[in-house]
């Protein structure tokens, strides 16, 4: 091994040493910045997948209407197609407006916020949104829709945040079940083969007598999350050994998720 | 060393796009890497010193894509990825040899190997942090499938990257009955 393999190799052990010994401030500050920097790019790329799933989805209905309505003229194609066109235009302009009332009519001080990108890596559930400090955002802030509850803010830099989603085995929420005194802890799964995963409810007492499609709530207990908050609707419950499990369904389709509010307050 | 810039740039690049490719539903969620292919090339292509700081730079940018600061403790901490890298770079590193001989298809497999293998570390790290090992057929598939997949498309990529390395003039590629030759024939 030649002198300057060694110096490398002593190098990169200090720099290894130096991250390995950081905190959670300084490691946050890092992810902050590195974010800051990539965010034009996920801005971009964000409004560039958007198009081509936009196209996509276009040309699917197309083939549909193709095989549908072999039978009709080329001018009765053509004016499908434009409908196509405009019925995506009607669904965005649904969506701002339901966005919009939801925000007026919302107990909470609310950012809404875009998601620009899901999921980035195999093990943890987050989306990226394009919101940040600039905008009054801070760690560990609610982030829901007018369906119920999504997740909370991680990784915050100036106009770039991630949040972990409700589907992630850390995202732990303090949950109570409507129309019982049950109360409980709401996780993902660590892994799952869907986009649209099961969240456990767990912690129940083993008295506990609950019914598929019950709704739960937040119980508001922990501080992060404020009470009332929609999490989702039982599925499934089973008595264990010494607790009690339920499955819930999400509020909210993660696998769809748009347009998201980051709660910064009350009214 | 105008190589090295080069991989740093294609590194930092796919990374960015990996953020944008979806996860494959049919193959139980697993997402698609192509930074561990390029930083597994450059540990071929590139002397030691190099290849360390390649991998420095690829650790680096998916730590900071991915830690998870959590209330007051991070899960996993940063610089683990850097770690893997380094380690599995040099393990690829060490069998240049085989490479300078022409046998580029031994890195292939290893490619996809070694991808699955810093995901299998990642998964394991995370397990014991959180107390409880579960290996069922999704968590095999989120492993394996990855590394399957780097493995189907590492020819195509140190093809193009052998491409760039000659353009660039990078005195480290093979010299006897190298890459080129070894395709050809």
């Amino acid at each position: 091994m030649n002198r300057s393999s060694i110096v490398a190799i002593v190098l990169f052990a200090a720099a290894l040493l130096a991250l390995f010994s950081m905190g959670p401030t300084a490691t946050r500050k890092i992810q902050s910045t590195f974010f800051q920097v990539i965010s034009p790019f996920l801005k971009t790329g964000s409004g560039l997948e958007r198009q081509i799933t936009s196209v996509r989805a276009g040309l699917k209905s197309l083939e549909v209407l193709e095989r549908d309505n072999a039978d009709l003229k080329v001018e009765n194609r053509s004016l499908k197609a434009t409908n196509e066109a405009l019925r995506d235009v009607e669904h965005e302009v649904n969506r701002l407006r339901q966005a919009l009332n939801y925000r007026e009519r919302s107990l909470f001080r609310l950012v809404p916020a875009e998601i620009v990108s899901r999921d980035s890596s195999t093990w943890w559930r987050t989306v990226t949104i394009n919101r940040g400090e600039e905008d009054g955002i801070a760690p560990e802030m609610p982030v829901l829709t007018d369906e119920g509850l999504v997740g909370r803010t991680t990784t915050v830099s100036p106009n770039i945040s991630v949040v972990l989603l409700i589907s992630d085995e850390n995202c732990r929420v303090a949950a109570s079940v409507e129309g019982s005194r049950e109360q409980g802890i709401v996780t993902g799964e660590r892994v799952t083969g869907s986009l649209s995963p099961m969240l456990d409810l767990n912690y129940l007492s083993k008295q506990a007598e609950l019914k598929p499609g019950q709704k739960v709530y937040t119980s508001g207990v922990g501080g992060v999350f404020p009470s009332g908050l929609f999490v989702g609707t039982i599925r499934s419950f089973q008595v264990r050994a010494l607790d009690s499990q339920a499955k819930l369904a999400p509020a909210v389709d993660l696998a769809k998720l748009e347009d998201v509010f980051v709660v910064i307050g009350r009214k | 060393m105008i190589f090295f810039f080069v991989l740093v740039v294609l590194v930092f690049l796919a990374q960015l796009l990996e953020i944008f490719l979806p996860p494959l539903d049919w193959m139980y969620n697993a997402h698609i890497y192509i930074v561990p292919v390029i930083v597994f090339y450059g540990a071929m292509a590139l002397p030691f010193p190099l290849m360390l700081s390649l991998a420095f730079v690829a650790g680096f940018l998916w730590d900071a894509m991915t830690v998870q600061v959590l209330d007051a403790h991070v899960e996993i901490s940063f610089g683990w990825s850097i770690l893997l890298y380094a380690v599995l770079a040099a393990i690829m590193h060490g069998l240049k040899p085989l490479f300078n001989r022409g046998r580029w298809e031994v890195h292939c497999v290893l490619s996809g190997v070694c991808t699955a293998l810093i995901l299998l570390a990642q998964y394991l790290m995370i397990s014991f942090r959180r107390g409880s090992l579960i290996f069922n057929r999704e968590v095999w598939w989120q492993i394996g499938g990855p590394g399957l997949l780097a493995m189907l498309m590492a020819p195509l990529i140190f093809w193009a990257l052998h491409w760039i390395a000659r353009l660039t003039n990078n005195p480290y590629l093979p010299r006897e009955e190298g890459f080129d030759e070894y395709a050809a024939r």
